[in-house]
């Protein structure tokens, strides 16, 4: 947006940039209505594709935002690009963060899922996919699949200050109870809550769907404990099956090199 | 002479635009789409059908409603799983609201400053800020049903074949009830400010299809119609409409009977089966003064809002019948995991939506088709640019650019969901 008076030219600009993705954080943003509005009156929108037809005059940045993943050569080209004119690189979202639905493919045939679909192969891209931190540095991330609203209007005012929130290190159970919910781990029905990080407000299980672990593994989660929690009533392959959804998988893989278990 | 669009700001996904001109012909109009692919069909072959309307609801952020019932719906024609009557209500009743909040979005904040010449929307809330506060509070109608009822907005989570995880109370139902009552005179409000904007004048004759049933406004359910006369059931559907991927296209395109473009959305229900509208949008739809069948593609953002209105009526009147019956019933009920492959549409805001899977004794899916709306009307979009460039050619070129945004944009197209 052009900005005329002085007043407004102080305010910190941000652009929000989308690689190939749903774009449901975009929309979890707009979503929150008014208050997204309200939210964006303090800050000067340099690029926001979905709201603004204005050619980006390319300036510096003190937010770059970025969901989806780089899955084209022009993604990547646009998310490199974003690094270099953002003072902080965010990371909104499961598949920039974790690589997503696509990732899944990863863990299966690769390069080969795309017969499933295309006749005429040749000249598509098709690599496998990698997560946004792959190509460049990224200052913080919003997690989720999508992200959560309500966190992101929390913690934008300390990022516009230039500080780094910390999302505390709770499992999604620590919601859920809050909540007044029934533990869906009682009930028997598969749940990864106590392994992955909270902040989601608990919304799958509120809702009675098992957490499949969007927001990622928490700092001290426990995927030996989680996986012994679960052993009467999902397979090691359900369990394995279930982690690649949201390219928790290779996290998984990680924890249990490092801590030598599996 | 080459018209370039490098990028199409405002529509839901990444795409830009090239047309080649010679004496004034119009030689190719053609999308260059500049989405990754992210291979939803094929990571879905080889996995267990519950994680299919879990992972195809994440083609589109703003319609994940549809995937997901599209995928259910498909998943328990296949499985051959009985739904009870008051699953198939509040499924309605998300998809109504799915019309609600993504029509509003669309028609406000993507198409409506194409038509009062403003470049960023942020300038149109200033500018429009009744308006815009009337826009605002019909999307969170639309998106507190999906809510209350899915669980959350952006992704469900409470559907799944056979029936829901969790049923809203009867005091969520009826609050829900109020909202949709005070909601309906404002969007009659927006309506009366949506008759006052100027479209261009543009005609070409064309095929509409959309879902079509007997005694209500096809949305959830139906079979496949055109104003030509075609009728066939949804399995049926790929023997009618066939897909096909030009070499390097990642979209494929689809046409009706193997050559000619067809339109879907908004603009095709209303002309197939505008006397089925609830009477408000109905009154609304007189006051408009089109002629039916109206052949102008800018007319869609109208019918739009003809919708909007009609699924308010529609949902509230859903909801009230809702309070008559046992919401407990709509709670999934064990079913047998069964062998077999069937299809399913529904009527998405963009227009029809098309799956079609493949499943084995043990539940695991051996294949799957998905056809999207915007994947239907792609090369339809494509033809009625052709036609539309030569008249905008005495323009200077920033004015046509302009005016071939604003063209495609009154589509509403989903990139993000024709590549999925």
């Amino acid at each position: 947006m052009e900005t005329q008076n002085n007043t407004e030219t102080k305010k910190p600009k941000i652009a929000i940039v989308s690689l190939t993705s749903c774009e449901g954080c975009q929309f979890a943003l707009l979503d929150l209505g008014e208050r997204f509005l309200e939210a964006m009156g303090k800050v000067e929108m340099v690029d926001f594709r979905l709201l603004e037809d204005e050619e980006d005059t390319g300036e510096m940045l003190d937010i770059g935002f970025v969901e989806g993943t780089p899955i084209t050569e022009a993604n990547k080209k646009t998310l490199l690009e974003l690094r270099k004119r953002s003072k902080l690189l965010v990371v909104i979202g499961n598949c920039a963060a974790m690589g997503g639905i696509p990732e899944i493919k990863n863990y299966h045939e690769q390069k080969h899922t795309i017969k499933h679909v295309y006749k005429y192969i040749q000249g598509i891209e098709n690599e496998p996919i990698q997560e946004v931190d792959n190509f460049v540095k990224v200052d913080f991330t919003f997690p989720g699949c999508p992200i959560t609203g309500e966190e992101f209007l929390n913690y934008l005012p300390l990022l516009l200050a230039g500080e780094m929130p910390n999302i505390p290190d709770n499992p999604v159970c620590v919601e859920c109870k809050k909540k007044g919910n029934t533990c869906l781990l009682l009930e028997k029905k598969p749940c990864f809550g106590p392994m992955i990080l909270g902040g989601c407000d608990a919304v799958c299980p509120t809702a009675r769907m098992g957490c499949q672990g969007c927001r990622g593994l928490r700092p001290t989660g426990n995927v030996k404990a989680m996986r012994a929690a679960l052993k009467n009533f999902m397979s090691d392959e359900e369990f394995e099956n279930t982690t690649e959804i949201y390219g928790l998988r290779d996290d998984i893989e990680e924890w249990d090199k490092k801590n030598n278990t599996k | 002479m080459n018209i370039k669009i490098n990028h199409i700001a405002k529509i839901e996904g990444h795409t830009g635009f090239m047309a080649s001109v010679l004496n004034g012909d119009v030689k190719s109009a053609k999308f260059e789409v500049q989405e990754g692919i992210r291979l939803i069909e094929g990571v879905l072959v080889g996995r267990h059908y519950k994680d299919m309307p879990v992972i195809a609801q994440r083609i589109c952020g703003i319609c994940p409603v549809v995937h997901n019932l599209t995928s259910i719906k498909a998943i328990e024609n296949a499985m051959k799983v009985e739904v009870s009557p008051e699953t198939i209500k509040l499924r309605r009743v998300m998809e109504h609201a799915q019309f609600i909040h993504s029509h509003a979005l669309h028609l406000f904040f993507l198409s409506l400053a194409d038509f009062l010449d403003i470049e960023n929307d942020l300038d149109l809330v200033k500018e429009y800020p009744e308006e815009t506060k009337k826009a605002v509070k019909l999307r969170e109608y639309g998106m507190e049903i999906v809510k209350i009822i899915g669980g959350r907005v952006v992704h469900p989570l409470t559907n799944e074949v056979g029936g829901f995880k969790k049923v809203p109370t009867l005091e969520e139902i009826q609050h829900l009830i109020s909202q949709g009552e005070e909601a309906l005179p404002i969007a009659l409000q927006l309506g009366v400010f949506f008759q006052k904007i100027k479209v261009p004048d543009f005609i070409r004759e064309t095929e509409y299809v959309c879902l079509s049933k007997k005694g209500e406004y096809a949305i959830y359910d139906g079979d496949v119609v055109s104003n030509k006369g075609m009728h066939v059931d949804v399995n049926h559907f790929e023997e009618k409409f066939h897909e096909f991927q030009r070499p390097k296209e990642i979209i494929k395109r689809v046409y009706a009977d193997g050559k000619t473009s067809y339109m879907v959305g908004a603009i095709a229900r209303v002309n197939n089966q505008g006397e089925k509208l609830g009477w408000e949008a109905r009154q609304y739809l007189k006051s408009l003064g089109f002629k039916m069948p109206d052949f102008n593609p800018f007319h869609n953002v109208l019918y739009q809002m003809v919708e909007i209105i009609h699924c308010i009526e529609e949902s509230v009147q859903l909801l009230k019948e809702l309070t008559h019956m046992d919401l407990a019933n709509a709670v999934t009920k064990p079913y047998v995991v069964r062998e077999g492959a069937a299809a399913a549409a529904v009527e998405a805001p963009r227009g029809t939506l098309y799956y079609w899977v493949d499943i084995d004794a043990k539940g695991y899916i051996k294949n799957v088709n998905i056809i999207t709306p915007t994947a239907q009307f792609l090369s339809h979009l494509e033809d009625d640019i052709a036609k539309f460039i030569p008249g905008i050619l005495d323009a200077d070129e920033k004015a046509r650019e302009k005016k071939m945004r604003a063209f495609i944009r009154a589509y509403d197209p989903c990139i993000s969901c024709a590549v999925h």
